[in-house]
Protein backbone atom coordinates (compact mmCIF):
# COMPACT_ATOMS: atom_id res chain seq x y z
CA UNK A 1 0.00 0.00 0.00
CA UNK A 2 2.32 2.67 -1.25
CA UNK A 3 1.51 6.24 -1.77
CA UNK A 4 3.20 8.11 -4.52
CA UNK A 5 5.37 11.01 -3.62
CA UNK A 6 2.82 13.32 -5.16
CA UNK A 7 0.28 12.32 -2.51
CA UNK A 8 -2.19 10.89 -4.98
CA UNK A 9 -4.45 8.14 -3.65
CA UNK A 10 -4.93 4.80 -5.22
CA UNK A 11 -8.28 3.85 -6.78
CA UNK A 12 -9.91 1.97 -3.82
CA UNK A 13 -9.11 4.82 -1.49
CA UNK A 14 -10.50 7.29 -3.96
CA UNK A 15 -13.74 5.32 -4.21
CA UNK A 16 -14.10 5.14 -0.45
CA UNK A 17 -13.53 8.88 -0.15
CA UNK A 18 -16.06 9.55 -2.91
CA UNK A 19 -18.75 7.46 -1.24
CA UNK A 20 -18.15 9.15 2.12
CA UNK A 21 -18.35 12.58 0.54
CA UNK A 22 -21.56 11.62 -1.24
CA UNK A 23 -23.19 10.41 1.97
CA UNK A 24 -22.19 13.59 3.76
CA UNK A 25 -23.56 15.76 0.97
CA UNK A 26 -26.83 13.83 0.94
CA UNK A 27 -27.17 14.16 4.70
CA UNK A 28 -26.43 17.86 4.61
CA UNK A 29 -28.97 18.33 1.81
CA UNK A 30 -31.62 16.53 3.82
CA UNK A 31 -30.94 18.63 6.91
CA UNK A 32 -31.06 21.92 4.96
CA UNK A 33 -34.17 20.83 3.07
CA UNK A 34 -35.75 19.78 6.35
CA UNK A 35 -35.07 23.22 7.80
CA UNK A 36 -36.56 24.94 4.81
CA UNK A 37 -39.73 22.92 4.39
CA UNK A 38 -40.25 22.16 8.06
CA UNK A 39 -39.95 18.38 7.83
CA UNK A 40 -38.06 16.24 10.28
CA UNK A 41 -35.39 15.98 11.40
CA UNK A 42 -35.85 19.19 13.39
CA UNK A 43 -32.77 21.34 13.45
CA UNK A 44 -33.62 23.97 16.07
CA UNK A 45 -31.15 24.74 18.82
CA UNK A 46 -28.59 22.14 17.72
CA UNK A 47 -26.03 24.90 17.35
CA UNK A 48 -25.50 28.20 19.10
CA UNK A 49 -27.11 31.03 17.14
CA UNK A 50 -24.99 33.56 15.38
CA UNK A 51 -26.07 37.18 15.32
CA UNK A 52 -27.02 36.83 11.66
CA UNK A 53 -29.36 33.94 12.54
CA UNK A 54 -31.17 36.12 15.04
CA UNK A 55 -31.29 39.00 12.57
CA UNK A 56 -32.84 36.66 10.01
CA UNK A 57 -35.46 35.43 12.47
CA UNK A 58 -36.33 39.04 13.33
CA UNK A 59 -36.51 39.97 9.68
CA UNK A 60 -38.85 37.08 8.92
CA UNK A 61 -41.03 38.13 11.86
CA UNK A 62 -41.10 41.79 10.86
CA UNK A 63 -42.10 40.85 7.31
CA UNK A 64 -45.29 39.44 8.79
CA UNK A 65 -45.77 42.45 11.07
CA UNK A 66 -45.43 44.81 8.12
CA UNK A 67 -47.85 42.75 6.04
CA UNK A 68 -50.28 42.78 8.97
CA UNK A 69 -49.78 46.53 9.41
CA UNK A 70 -50.70 47.06 5.73
CA UNK A 71 -53.78 44.84 5.93
CA UNK A 72 -54.83 46.43 9.22
CA UNK A 73 -54.59 49.89 7.64
CA UNK A 74 -56.65 49.02 4.57
CA UNK A 75 -53.80 48.74 2.03
CA UNK A 76 -55.64 47.61 -1.12
CA UNK A 77 -52.52 46.11 -2.73
CA UNK A 78 -51.77 43.99 0.32
CA UNK A 79 -55.37 42.74 0.40
CA UNK A 80 -55.16 41.85 -3.28
CA UNK A 81 -51.83 40.06 -2.81
CA UNK A 82 -53.37 37.99 -0.03
CA UNK A 83 -56.64 37.45 -1.90
CA UNK A 84 -58.77 38.83 0.95
CA UNK A 85 -61.60 41.35 1.21
CA UNK A 86 -61.44 42.67 4.76
CA UNK A 87 -64.01 45.44 4.32
CA UNK A 88 -66.93 46.49 2.18
CA UNK A 89 -67.58 49.79 3.94
CA UNK A 90 -64.34 51.67 3.33
CA UNK A 91 -63.56 51.07 7.01
CA UNK A 92 -60.12 49.67 7.83
CA UNK A 93 -59.29 48.05 11.18
CA UNK A 94 -57.10 51.02 12.12
CA UNK A 95 -59.98 53.47 11.78
CA UNK A 96 -61.33 52.21 15.11
CA UNK A 97 -57.97 50.91 16.37
CA UNK A 98 -55.17 53.45 15.75
CA UNK A 99 -51.85 51.82 16.64
CA UNK A 100 -53.92 48.73 17.39
CA UNK A 101 -55.53 50.44 20.40
CA UNK A 102 -58.44 48.50 21.92
CA UNK A 103 -57.66 45.32 20.02
CA UNK A 104 -56.20 44.15 23.34
CA UNK A 105 -54.35 41.08 22.03
CA UNK A 106 -52.82 40.60 25.48
CA UNK A 107 -56.27 39.84 26.93
CA UNK A 108 -57.12 36.89 24.69
CA UNK A 109 -58.43 34.26 24.90
CA UNK A 110 -61.53 35.44 26.71
CA UNK A 111 -65.31 35.33 26.84
CA UNK A 112 -66.27 37.72 24.07
CA UNK A 113 -69.54 39.46 24.74
CA UNK A 114 -70.39 40.37 21.13
CA UNK A 115 -69.94 36.78 20.01
CA UNK A 116 -71.40 35.13 23.09
CA UNK A 117 -68.57 32.64 23.06
CA UNK A 118 -65.08 31.91 24.31
CA UNK A 119 -62.88 33.51 21.67
CA UNK A 120 -59.32 33.84 20.47
CA UNK A 121 -57.83 36.97 18.94
CA UNK A 122 -58.32 35.37 15.53
CA UNK A 123 -62.02 34.80 16.27
CA UNK A 124 -62.42 38.44 17.25
CA UNK A 125 -60.51 39.64 14.20
CA UNK A 126 -62.86 37.72 11.95
CA UNK A 127 -65.88 39.04 13.87
CA UNK A 128 -64.75 42.60 13.16
CA UNK A 129 -64.12 41.80 9.49
CA UNK A 130 -67.60 40.34 9.16
CA UNK A 131 -69.65 42.79 11.24
CA UNK A 132 -68.48 46.40 11.43
CA UNK A 133 -66.39 46.07 8.25
CA UNK A 134 -68.92 43.89 6.40
CA UNK A 135 -66.03 42.10 4.68
CA UNK A 136 -65.44 38.42 4.07
CA UNK A 137 -64.11 36.27 6.91
CA UNK A 138 -60.69 34.74 6.29
CA UNK A 139 -59.30 31.31 7.07
CA UNK A 140 -58.13 31.06 10.68
CA UNK A 141 -54.80 29.63 9.57
CA UNK A 142 -54.28 31.81 6.52
CA UNK A 143 -51.19 33.92 6.05
CA UNK A 144 -53.35 37.05 6.17
CA UNK A 145 -54.74 36.08 9.59
CA UNK A 146 -51.30 35.23 10.94
CA UNK A 147 -50.02 38.59 9.71
CA UNK A 148 -52.95 40.47 11.29
CA UNK A 149 -52.29 38.63 14.53
CA UNK A 150 -48.56 39.43 14.30
CA UNK A 151 -49.24 43.15 13.85
CA UNK A 152 -51.75 43.38 16.68
CA UNK A 153 -49.52 41.55 19.16
CA UNK A 154 -46.38 43.38 18.04
CA UNK A 155 -48.16 46.73 18.42
CA UNK A 156 -48.74 45.85 22.09
CA UNK A 157 -45.13 44.91 22.86
CA UNK A 158 -44.50 45.55 26.53
CA UNK A 159 -48.17 45.37 27.54
CA UNK A 160 -48.97 43.17 30.50
CA UNK A 161 -50.33 39.75 29.58
CA UNK A 162 -53.81 39.65 31.04
CA UNK A 163 -55.81 36.75 29.55
CA UNK A 164 -59.53 36.64 30.14
CA UNK A 165 -59.81 40.36 30.97
CA UNK A 166 -63.10 41.93 29.87
CA UNK B 1 -63.95 33.10 53.26
CA UNK B 2 -66.23 35.60 54.96
CA UNK B 3 -70.00 35.79 54.70
CA UNK B 4 -69.78 38.79 52.40
CA UNK B 5 -67.47 36.93 50.01
CA UNK B 6 -69.77 33.92 49.96
CA UNK B 7 -72.79 36.10 49.21
CA UNK B 8 -70.89 37.81 46.42
CA UNK B 9 -69.89 34.48 44.90
CA UNK B 10 -73.45 33.21 45.12
CA UNK B 11 -74.80 36.31 43.39
CA UNK B 12 -72.15 35.97 40.72
CA UNK B 13 -73.05 32.31 40.13
CA UNK B 14 -76.73 33.25 39.88
CA UNK B 15 -75.98 35.93 37.31
CA UNK B 16 -73.95 33.52 35.22
CA UNK B 17 -76.75 30.96 35.38
CA UNK B 18 -79.26 33.54 34.19
CA UNK B 19 -77.01 34.49 31.27
CA UNK B 20 -76.63 30.83 30.33
CA UNK B 21 -80.39 30.30 30.48
CA UNK B 22 -81.01 33.36 28.34
CA UNK B 23 -78.44 32.14 25.83
CA UNK B 24 -80.12 28.72 25.66
CA UNK B 25 -83.51 30.28 25.03
CA UNK B 26 -82.10 32.50 22.33
CA UNK B 27 -83.25 35.56 24.21
CA UNK B 28 -79.97 37.36 23.79
CA UNK B 29 -79.47 39.07 20.51
CA UNK B 30 -77.44 37.74 17.65
CA UNK B 31 -73.84 38.99 17.60
CA UNK B 32 -73.59 42.52 16.32
CA UNK B 33 -77.30 43.21 16.48
CA UNK B 34 -78.77 45.56 19.04
CA UNK B 35 -82.18 46.62 20.15
CA UNK B 36 -83.32 49.99 18.81
CA UNK B 37 -82.26 52.55 21.35
CA UNK B 38 -80.58 49.99 23.53
CA UNK B 39 -77.02 48.82 23.78
CA UNK B 40 -76.30 45.15 24.05
CA UNK B 41 -74.74 45.68 27.43
CA UNK B 42 -77.86 47.37 28.70
CA UNK B 43 -79.95 44.63 27.28
CA UNK B 44 -78.06 41.96 29.14
CA UNK B 45 -78.11 44.03 32.29
CA UNK B 46 -81.84 44.69 32.08
CA UNK B 47 -82.59 41.14 31.13
CA UNK B 48 -80.97 40.08 34.36
CA UNK B 49 -82.76 42.64 36.41
CA UNK B 50 -86.19 42.20 34.87
CA UNK B 51 -86.24 38.54 34.09
CA UNK B 52 -84.48 37.92 30.85
CA UNK B 53 -86.93 38.96 28.16
CA UNK B 54 -86.32 41.62 25.57
CA UNK B 55 -90.01 42.36 25.18
CA UNK B 56 -91.22 45.57 26.70
CA UNK B 57 -87.88 47.31 26.67
CA UNK B 58 -88.59 50.88 25.82
CA UNK B 59 -86.77 52.53 22.96
CA UNK B 60 -87.97 55.93 24.07
CA UNK B 61 -85.62 58.80 23.39
CA UNK B 62 -83.99 59.78 26.62
CA UNK B 63 -81.63 62.66 26.11
CA UNK B 64 -79.52 61.93 29.15
CA UNK B 65 -77.33 62.70 30.83
CA UNK B 66 -76.34 66.31 30.85
CA UNK B 67 -72.73 67.11 31.33
CA UNK B 68 -70.76 70.25 31.98
CA UNK B 69 -73.33 72.65 33.23
CA UNK B 70 -71.31 75.70 34.06
CA UNK B 71 -71.81 79.29 35.03
CA UNK B 72 -71.26 81.61 32.12
CA UNK B 73 -72.39 85.16 32.60
CA UNK B 74 -73.13 85.83 28.99
CA UNK B 75 -76.12 88.02 28.65
CA UNK B 76 -78.36 90.77 29.76
CA UNK B 77 -81.07 90.31 32.31
CA UNK B 78 -84.30 88.45 32.39
CA UNK B 79 -83.30 85.61 30.17
CA UNK B 80 -83.89 87.72 27.11
CA UNK B 81 -80.85 86.25 25.48
CA UNK B 82 -81.52 82.59 26.05
CA UNK B 83 -80.48 80.58 23.02
CA UNK B 84 -78.98 77.34 21.81
CA UNK B 85 -76.66 76.16 19.11
CA UNK B 86 -75.75 72.75 17.73
CA UNK B 87 -72.50 71.11 16.61
CA UNK B 88 -72.15 68.41 14.02
CA UNK B 89 -68.84 67.19 12.67
CA UNK B 90 -66.61 64.30 11.67
CA UNK B 91 -69.14 62.85 9.27
CA UNK B 92 -66.20 61.38 7.25
CA UNK B 93 -68.35 60.85 4.20
CA UNK B 94 -67.29 58.42 1.51
CA UNK B 95 -69.30 58.36 -1.72
CA UNK B 96 -72.67 56.88 -0.76
CA UNK B 97 -72.11 53.66 -2.74
CA UNK B 98 -68.96 52.97 -0.66
CA UNK B 99 -70.52 53.60 2.74
CA UNK B 100 -74.20 54.43 3.17
CA UNK B 101 -74.00 54.19 6.97
CA UNK B 102 -72.01 57.42 7.28
CA UNK B 103 -74.47 59.16 4.96
CA UNK B 104 -77.41 57.85 6.97
CA UNK B 105 -75.97 59.18 10.22
CA UNK B 106 -75.08 62.60 8.80
CA UNK B 107 -78.66 62.92 7.54
CA UNK B 108 -80.04 61.82 10.91
CA UNK B 109 -78.06 64.55 12.68
CA UNK B 110 -79.46 67.13 10.27
CA UNK B 111 -83.02 65.88 10.78
CA UNK B 112 -82.72 65.99 14.56
CA UNK B 113 -81.19 69.47 14.55
CA UNK B 114 -84.00 70.71 12.31
CA UNK B 115 -86.52 69.18 14.73
CA UNK B 116 -85.21 71.14 17.73
CA UNK B 117 -87.94 73.16 19.42
CA UNK B 118 -87.13 75.94 19.99
CA UNK B 119 -84.75 75.84 17.05
CA UNK B 120 -81.02 76.38 17.31
CA UNK B 121 -79.85 79.89 16.51
CA UNK B 122 -77.04 78.43 14.42
CA UNK B 123 -75.05 75.26 13.78
CA UNK B 124 -71.29 74.82 13.70
CA UNK B 125 -69.79 72.22 11.38
CA UNK B 126 -66.55 71.08 13.00
CA UNK B 127 -64.65 69.62 10.04
CA UNK B 128 -63.87 66.22 8.52
CA UNK B 129 -67.05 66.37 6.47
CA UNK B 130 -65.26 64.18 3.87
CA UNK B 131 -63.09 61.10 4.38
CA UNK B 132 -60.53 61.53 1.58
CA UNK B 133 -61.15 65.11 0.45
CA UNK B 134 -62.74 63.78 -2.73
CA UNK B 135 -64.95 66.28 -4.60
CA UNK B 136 -67.77 63.69 -4.59
CA UNK B 137 -67.50 63.46 -0.80
CA UNK B 138 -67.30 67.21 -0.22
CA UNK B 139 -70.26 67.90 -2.52
CA UNK B 140 -72.27 65.14 -0.85
CA UNK B 141 -71.51 66.78 2.50
CA UNK B 142 -72.54 70.16 1.20
CA UNK B 143 -75.83 68.78 -0.10
CA UNK B 144 -76.63 67.08 3.24
CA UNK B 145 -75.61 70.03 5.41
CA UNK B 146 -77.44 72.54 3.20
CA UNK B 147 -80.64 70.92 4.49
CA UNK B 148 -80.01 72.47 7.92
CA UNK B 149 -82.62 75.20 8.25
CA UNK B 150 -80.63 77.68 10.32
CA UNK B 151 -77.40 79.61 9.87
CA UNK B 152 -74.26 77.47 9.47
CA UNK B 153 -70.59 78.14 10.27
CA UNK B 154 -67.81 75.87 9.02
CA UNK B 155 -64.27 75.02 10.11
CA UNK B 156 -62.15 72.49 8.19
CA UNK B 157 -60.70 69.13 9.21
CA UNK B 158 -57.62 67.45 7.75
CA UNK B 159 -59.73 64.96 5.77
CA UNK B 160 -61.33 67.88 3.91
CA UNK B 161 -58.07 69.57 3.08
CA UNK B 162 -55.10 67.54 1.89
CA UNK B 163 -56.19 66.33 -1.55
CA UNK B 164 -56.28 69.82 -3.07
CA UNK B 165 -54.91 71.79 -0.09
CA UNK B 166 -58.29 73.17 0.86
CA UNK B 167 -59.26 74.62 -2.52
CA UNK B 168 -62.67 72.99 -2.88
CA UNK B 169 -63.35 73.27 0.85
CA UNK B 170 -62.86 77.04 0.83
CA UNK B 171 -64.88 77.33 -2.36
CA UNK B 172 -67.84 75.45 -0.87
CA UNK B 173 -67.71 76.31 2.83
CA UNK B 174 -65.71 79.54 3.08
CA UNK B 175 -62.51 80.52 4.84
CA UNK B 176 -61.53 80.24 8.49
CA UNK B 177 -60.70 81.82 10.90
CA UNK B 178 -63.84 83.82 11.46
CA UNK B 179 -65.60 85.56 14.34
CA UNK B 180 -69.02 86.92 15.23
CA UNK B 181 -70.79 88.15 18.35
CA UNK B 182 -74.09 86.65 19.33
CA UNK B 183 -76.20 87.54 22.38
CA UNK B 184 -73.28 88.57 24.55
CA UNK B 185 -70.82 85.87 23.48
CA UNK B 186 -67.87 86.28 21.13
CA UNK B 187 -67.66 83.22 18.88
CA UNK B 188 -64.45 82.35 17.04
CA UNK B 189 -63.80 79.59 14.48
CA UNK B 190 -60.19 78.50 13.83
CA UNK B 191 -58.41 76.56 11.11
CA UNK B 192 -56.07 74.08 12.84
CA UNK B 193 -55.42 71.88 9.79
CA UNK B 194 -54.13 74.12 7.01
CA UNK B 195 -50.89 75.26 8.63
CA UNK B 196 -48.94 72.01 8.96
CA UNK B 197 -45.44 71.15 7.76
CA UNK B 198 -44.75 70.12 4.15
CA UNK B 199 -44.27 66.35 4.59
CA UNK B 200 -44.98 65.48 0.95
CA UNK B 201 -42.46 67.29 -1.26
CA UNK B 202 -39.33 65.45 -0.07
CA UNK B 203 -40.79 62.09 -1.14
CA UNK B 204 -42.64 63.40 -4.22
CA UNK B 205 -46.06 62.27 -3.07
CA UNK B 206 -49.05 62.55 -5.36
CA UNK B 207 -52.05 64.46 -3.94
CA UNK B 208 -53.76 61.11 -3.34
CA UNK B 209 -50.75 59.80 -1.41
CA UNK B 210 -50.59 63.03 0.61
CA UNK B 211 -54.27 62.70 1.50
CA UNK B 212 -53.93 58.97 2.15
CA UNK B 213 -51.24 59.44 4.79
CA UNK B 214 -53.12 62.30 6.39
CA UNK B 215 -56.27 60.18 6.58
CA UNK B 216 -54.52 57.68 8.87
CA UNK B 217 -54.72 58.95 12.44
CA UNK B 218 -51.77 56.78 13.47
CA UNK B 219 -49.58 57.36 10.43
CA UNK B 220 -45.84 57.86 10.94
CA UNK B 221 -45.44 60.35 8.11
CA UNK B 222 -47.34 63.60 8.58
CA UNK B 223 -45.92 64.80 11.91
CA UNK B 224 -47.35 67.57 14.08
CA UNK B 225 -49.67 69.03 11.48
CA UNK B 226 -52.26 70.42 13.87
CA UNK B 227 -51.70 74.02 14.86
CA UNK B 228 -52.77 77.63 14.43
CA UNK B 229 -49.55 79.03 13.03
CA UNK B 230 -48.10 82.45 13.78
CA UNK B 231 -50.38 84.51 11.54
CA UNK B 232 -53.55 82.97 12.95
CA UNK B 233 -52.34 83.40 16.53
CA UNK B 234 -51.77 87.07 15.80
CA UNK B 235 -55.25 87.27 14.28
CA UNK B 236 -56.68 85.65 17.44
CA UNK B 237 -54.93 88.13 19.69
CA UNK B 238 -56.09 91.03 17.58
CA UNK B 239 -59.67 89.72 17.41
CA UNK B 240 -59.87 89.48 21.19
CA UNK B 241 -58.17 92.81 21.88
CA UNK B 242 -61.45 94.80 21.96
CA UNK B 243 -63.35 92.17 23.96
CA UNK B 244 -63.87 92.70 27.73
CA UNK B 245 -61.69 90.28 29.70
CA UNK B 246 -64.59 88.85 31.73
CA UNK B 247 -67.06 88.41 28.89
CA UNK B 248 -67.58 84.94 27.46
CA UNK B 249 -65.58 83.66 24.53
CA UNK B 250 -66.37 80.42 22.72
CA UNK B 251 -63.79 79.00 20.33
CA UNK B 252 -64.35 76.25 17.77
CA UNK B 253 -61.49 74.24 16.32
CA UNK B 254 -61.07 70.84 14.77
CA UNK B 255 -58.18 69.83 17.04
CA UNK B 256 -57.98 70.31 20.82
CA UNK B 257 -56.30 73.54 21.94
CA UNK B 258 -54.23 71.71 24.55
CA UNK B 259 -51.88 68.73 24.57
CA UNK B 260 -53.72 65.45 24.94
CA UNK B 261 -51.96 62.91 22.65
CA UNK B 262 -49.62 64.28 19.94
CA UNK B 263 -49.10 60.95 18.07
CA UNK B 264 -52.72 61.20 16.91
CA UNK B 265 -52.65 65.02 16.69
CA UNK B 266 -55.00 65.14 19.65
CA UNK B 267 -53.49 68.59 20.27
CA UNK B 268 -52.33 71.72 18.51
CA UNK B 269 -48.54 71.97 18.50
CA UNK B 270 -48.63 75.68 19.45
CA UNK B 271 -51.18 75.24 22.25
CA UNK B 272 -48.90 76.94 24.79
CA UNK B 273 -48.71 80.12 22.73
CA UNK B 274 -52.49 79.95 22.17
CA UNK B 275 -53.10 79.56 25.90
CA UNK B 276 -50.93 82.62 26.58
CA UNK B 277 -53.16 84.67 24.28
CA UNK B 278 -56.30 83.38 26.02
CA UNK B 279 -54.97 83.58 29.59
CA UNK B 280 -56.20 87.16 30.32
CA UNK B 281 -59.77 86.19 29.47
CA UNK B 282 -61.62 84.68 32.39
CA UNK B 283 -64.42 82.88 30.57
CA UNK B 284 -63.15 80.90 27.58
CA UNK B 285 -64.73 77.68 26.36
CA UNK B 286 -63.28 75.61 23.54
CA UNK B 287 -65.24 73.04 21.54
CA UNK B 288 -63.27 70.71 19.30
CA UNK B 289 -63.80 67.75 17.02
CA UNK B 290 -61.21 65.23 15.71
CA UNK B 291 -61.10 63.10 18.86
CA UNK B 292 -64.54 61.44 18.34
CA UNK B 293 -65.00 60.88 22.07
CA UNK B 294 -66.25 62.32 25.33
CA UNK B 295 -63.57 64.66 26.72
CA UNK B 296 -63.39 67.45 29.24
CA UNK B 297 -60.40 69.48 30.38
CA UNK B 298 -59.59 72.71 32.16
CA UNK B 299 -56.46 74.85 32.16
CA UNK B 300 -56.85 77.88 34.41
CA UNK B 301 -59.91 79.78 33.19
CA UNK B 302 -59.97 77.83 29.96
CA UNK B 303 -62.31 74.86 29.60
CA UNK B 304 -62.36 72.44 26.71
CA UNK B 305 -65.00 69.99 25.58
CA UNK B 306 -64.45 67.21 23.04
CA UNK B 307 -67.42 66.76 20.72
CA UNK B 308 -68.87 63.67 19.12
CA UNK B 309 -68.42 62.42 15.58
CA UNK B 310 -71.35 61.12 13.60
CA UNK B 311 -69.17 58.55 11.75
CA UNK B 312 -67.40 56.42 14.37
CA UNK B 313 -65.86 56.82 17.85
CA UNK B 314 -62.09 56.83 18.40
CA UNK B 315 -60.69 54.93 21.36
CA UNK B 316 -59.14 56.88 24.22
CA UNK B 317 -55.40 57.42 23.84
CA UNK B 318 -53.16 55.02 25.77
CA UNK B 319 -52.00 57.83 28.07
CA UNK B 320 -52.69 61.39 29.16
CA UNK B 321 -56.51 61.32 29.10
CA UNK B 322 -57.40 64.55 30.98
CA UNK B 323 -58.09 63.78 34.62
CA UNK B 324 -61.25 65.87 34.55
CA UNK B 325 -62.74 63.71 31.82
CA UNK B 326 -65.46 61.37 32.90
CA UNK B 327 -64.90 58.70 30.24
CA UNK B 328 -67.65 57.39 28.02
CA UNK B 329 -68.82 53.83 28.36
CA UNK B 330 -67.03 51.64 25.85
CA UNK B 331 -68.97 51.18 22.66
CA UNK B 332 -70.48 48.15 20.98
CA UNK B 333 -68.52 47.74 17.73
CA UNK B 334 -71.45 45.85 16.18
CA UNK B 335 -73.73 48.87 16.44
CA UNK B 336 -72.72 51.71 14.14
CA UNK B 337 -75.00 54.14 15.97
CA UNK B 338 -73.16 53.57 19.25
CA UNK B 339 -70.71 56.14 20.60
CA UNK B 340 -71.62 58.74 17.98
CA UNK B 341 -74.06 61.63 17.50
CA UNK B 342 -73.98 65.41 17.68
CA UNK B 343 -73.82 68.08 20.40
CA UNK B 344 -76.16 70.73 21.75
CA UNK B 345 -75.36 73.84 23.79
CA UNK B 346 -78.11 75.64 25.69
CA UNK B 347 -77.71 79.10 27.23
CA UNK B 348 -80.32 79.80 29.84
CA UNK B 349 -80.40 82.22 32.76
CA UNK B 350 -76.69 82.86 32.69
CA UNK B 351 -75.85 79.20 32.68
CA UNK B 352 -74.55 77.16 29.79
CA UNK B 353 -75.26 73.47 29.37
CA UNK B 354 -73.52 71.14 26.99
CA UNK B 355 -75.20 67.89 26.07
CA UNK B 356 -73.86 64.89 24.16
CA UNK B 357 -76.67 63.86 21.79
CA UNK B 358 -75.39 60.32 21.47
CA UNK B 359 -77.62 57.96 19.53
CA UNK B 360 -77.14 55.12 21.99
CA UNK B 361 -76.42 54.86 25.71
CA UNK B 362 -78.65 57.75 26.59
CA UNK B 363 -79.12 56.26 30.02
CA UNK B 364 -75.48 55.38 30.70
CA UNK B 365 -73.26 57.50 28.51
CA UNK B 366 -70.59 57.86 31.17
CA UNK B 367 -68.78 54.89 32.62
CA UNK B 368 -69.70 54.39 36.23
CA UNK B 369 -67.33 51.51 36.93
CA UNK B 370 -63.72 50.86 35.86
CA UNK B 371 -64.68 47.83 33.77
CA UNK B 372 -67.10 49.90 31.66
CA UNK B 373 -64.38 52.03 30.08
CA UNK B 374 -61.15 51.22 28.29
CA UNK B 375 -59.33 54.14 29.92
CA UNK B 376 -58.60 52.02 32.98
CA UNK B 377 -56.73 49.53 30.79
CA UNK B 378 -54.05 52.14 30.17
CA UNK B 379 -52.09 50.97 33.19
CA UNK B 380 -51.26 47.69 31.43
CA UNK B 381 -51.01 48.81 27.80
CA UNK B 382 -48.05 49.94 25.72
CA UNK B 383 -48.44 50.79 22.02
CA UNK B 384 -45.86 51.08 19.25
CA UNK B 385 -45.66 53.29 16.18
CA UNK B 386 -46.37 51.84 12.75
CA UNK B 387 -43.65 50.37 10.55
CA UNK B 388 -45.25 49.82 7.14
CA UNK B 389 -45.34 53.52 6.23
CA UNK B 390 -41.88 54.55 7.37
CA UNK B 391 -40.47 54.54 3.86
CA UNK B 392 -42.52 57.71 3.32
CA UNK B 393 -41.02 59.59 6.20
CA UNK B 394 -38.86 62.31 4.71
CA UNK B 395 -37.45 65.66 5.64
CA UNK B 396 -40.09 68.28 5.88
CA UNK B 397 -40.16 72.01 6.20
CA UNK B 398 -40.65 73.42 9.64
CA UNK B 399 -43.60 75.47 10.73
CA UNK B 400 -44.23 78.58 12.74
Amino acid sequence: MNKTTTGRLRLPELMLFGVAAGVFALGATLVVTGMLVGTKPAAAHKEHHAQEDLALFQELFMEQVILGDRLFHGDAEAAEEMGVNLSDTGMACAMCHPHGRDTNPHEFPKWQEQMSEFATLRDMTNWCIENPNQGEVIDDDSQAMKALEAYQIWSHTGSVLNPGEH
Amino acid sequence: MGRQDRDERRRHAERLEEVREALKKGELLEPGVTMPGMSRRTFIHKSLVFGGAAAGVSAAKLWLPLINTFDMAYAAEGGMNNFRFAWVSDTHLYPEEVNDRFVEKAKLAVEEINALDPPADFVVIGGDVAQLGDPVELRLGKAILDEIDVEKHYIPGEHDWYLDMGELWVDQFGEAPWTFDHKGVRFIGLDTVGHGPDYWSATNMTPEQRMGHMAGLDNSVTGPWAGLGKAQREWLQSTLSDWPKDDPVIIFSHNPLYEYYPPWNFWTRDWRETQEILAPYTNVTSFHGHTHQVLYNEIGNFRSIGMLATAWPWPYAPENVPKLTRPMTRVDPGDHFDGVGWDLMRFRDNRAEHEYMMWRRRDHLFASRPEDTTVTKNATIRLRSRVADRQWVGKYKGTD
